[in-house]
């Protein structure tokens, strides 16, 4: 049987798997000012600070903790994150599309890390 | 959703309402007579094969009848619910967070399991039955769970240009507590939803 799960547009060829990778992704087809999903995911440890490790040491708390979606250089969304959000952090959300313009990201994290990755959304 | 913890839960006030006509048969028959006693005992079986089929039948009804029975049915006080098992950190958030400003039942949508094996990753969705415009849209949603280090652990801000439509992410949970779900408009108005989750493995540490 096909598969009906529409085709997606990836920013990043294969599966992220050192930290600080990331992947967003938009639906193939995307019709002007409609608004539309965007899924990204990041390789990040998200630790707590409440673990040990196998040998008893404590684990310190790394995990990302301010998000921002910008769309055409301009900030359509902000998200304030802490350890309780799971490793590998995912994030599905709405985006109305009004023009061709690059989707980008950033992600910061509570040791300085700045990630970002951006993918460009075309009409079709 | 949560179709089967939402039959789960009526099928006990359903059995529960079953049984209390029966009880009130069989005491009432006790000083009548036997002929009445046989009666009322057919009755009551009546009552038990027909019960469940009367009380079930229309389905929206009886899932909100399911919830409401949970709750007062049982031994639990006719209160218990979200608002009511609300410990005080949470309270002492929303005040800090909203003032004065009364936070709603309604409207808003939390996708998420009521049993969690594995309390690391427990996806949650977040939506809005309200028509979002560009003077009436959501600014930020709040994912809450009582019983984690961080009570607040997601605050998503939004703006027009977001559009409508869920925000879907994995959060880890401690133990079995409350989720909720906050969206607060930009009119000021702040309405929820929570749901209890049945946590397995401790994802927090």
């Amino acid at each position: 049987m096909p598969s009906t799960h529409p085709a997606l547009t990836f920013s990043l060829a294969g599966t992220p798997s050192a930290i600080g990778e990331a992947k967003i992704l938009l639906p193939l087809s995307v019709a002007r000012d409609a608004v539309i999903d965007v899924r990204a995911l990041l390789v990040h440890p998200m630790d707590t600070g409440f673990f040990r490790d196998a040998e008893g040491n404590p684990i310190p708390a790394y995990f990302v903790n301010a998000v921002t979606i910008a769309y055409g250089g301009e900030q359509v969304a902000r998200f304030e994150w802490t350890s309780g959000i799971s490793r590998d952090p995912f994030v599905r959300f709405p985006l109305r599309a009004s023009r061709e313009a690059p989707v980008q990201i950033t992600w910061k994290d509570n040791k300085g890390g700045v990630y970002q990755q951006s993918v460009d959304l075309k009409f079709a | 959703m949560s179709s089967d913890k939402t039959s789960r839960y009526a099928d006990r006030g359903g059995s529960r309402s079953d049984e209390a006509p029966g009880s009130t048969g069989d005491s009432s028959a006790a000083d009548a007579g036997r002929r009445g006693f046989l009666r009322a005992g057919v009755l009551a079986a009546a009552g038990l094969v027909l019960g469940r089929p009367l009380l079930a039948a229309p389905g929206v009804a009886s899932n909100v009848r399911g919830g409401g029975a949970r709750h007062a049915g049982g031994a639990m006080p006719a209160t218990a619910g979200p608002d009511d098992e609300m410990i005080d950190a949470v309270r002492l958030l929303l005040k800090a967070k909203f003032g004065d400003r009364q936070v709603q039942t309604g409207h808003v949508q939390l996708d998420i399991p009521t049993d969690a094996p594995d309390g690391r990753a427990v996806p949650a969705i977040l939506d809005i039955d309200l028509p979002i415009t560009g003077s009436s849209y959501v600014a930020a949603y709040y994912l809450l769970v009582d019983h984690n280090p961080d009570i607040c652990l997601a605050t998503y801000h939004l703006t027009p240009a977001s559009g409508e439509g869920p925000i879907e992410t994995r959060i880890k949970m401690r133990r079995t507590s409350y989720v909720r779900a906050i969206a607060e408009m930009n009119t000021g108005e702040v309405w929820s939803a929570a749901t209890k989750v049945f946590v397995g493995l401790n994802g927090c540490g």
